[in-house]
């Protein structure tokens, strides 16, 4: 997964994003690992313009969409989608319009930090925002990680 | 975080407070020091870090079953 060259491209295209998930989670600290890129997404038209064309390039293609099926990625294809699980030539990266137990991007936009990563300047989820969306979202996976996530946050705070 | 600020946060994960959600975690199976370590980098480091471990991690990906008998 190169999620260096997915980062800068969706940076340098301007498209409004926030890193949720597993690497929100390492760059706040954890010690987790994950072989995805999972962002939250504004859906304005213009946004959705700059993020079907920063990952053109990259070939996406949706994980369960059987072989052979025909796919169109441009801005019309993301406007009638919340949730998109994309294979890329950079790999997984999985775009969702609206963060479990955060809601929509406009909406996590008050529970964000701004970090430097990737030779870029991008938006991530706090920790009491990443804890929450993992809380929300309740699968093993994610329930797995609160205690580490609860310990940096109780080892940060003031 | 400022200097300080990583002492306390050190200190917390060292000796974790009976009683706290550090403690929890450590019993729960959390290893505190991986979280030290991570709380040392900038997120920058943070993210180099975890990129080798992936790039590493694709290289020797399935490695066990190619090897000849």
């Amino acid at each position: 997964m190169n999620v260096e060259a997915a980062i800068q491209a969706l940076v340098d295209a301007r498209v409004e994003f926030v890193i949720i998930g597993g690497w929100s989670a390492i760059l706040n600290g954890s010690s987790y690992v994950t072989n995805d890129l999972d962002i939250c997404f504004a859906r304005d038209s213009g946004n959705l313009r700059r993020l079907a064309q920063a990952l053109a390039p990259f070939h996406p293609r949706l994980r369960d969409l059987p072989k052979g099926l025909p796919f169109v990625w441009d801005h019309a294809t993301l406007r009638n989608g919340t949730v998109f699980t994309l294979e890329t030539d950079l790999g997984k990266i999985d775009l969702l319009a609206e963060v479990a137990g955060l809601g929509t991007f406009e909406e996590v936009a008050g529970g964000l930090v701004v970090t430097e990563a990737f030779g870029r300047q991008v938006r991530i989820l706090d920790l009491k925002s990443l804890i929450k969306s993992k809380r929300a979202a309740g699968r093993q996976k994610d329930l797995l990680l609160l205690p580490e996530l609860e310990s940096l946050l109780e080892a940060e705070e003031p | 975080m400022t200097p300080e600020e990583l002492a306390r946060a050190e200190e917390r994960l060292r000796n974790p407070a009976p009683g706290s959600r550090i403690e929890a975690a450590q019993k729960f199976g959390i290893d505190l020091t991986l979280l030290i370590g991570q709380l040392r980098l900038t997120p920058a480091e943070r993210a180099r870090q975890m990129l080798e471990v992936c790039q590493l991690a694709e290289r020797v990906r399935g490695a066990a079953r190619r090897r000849k008998p």
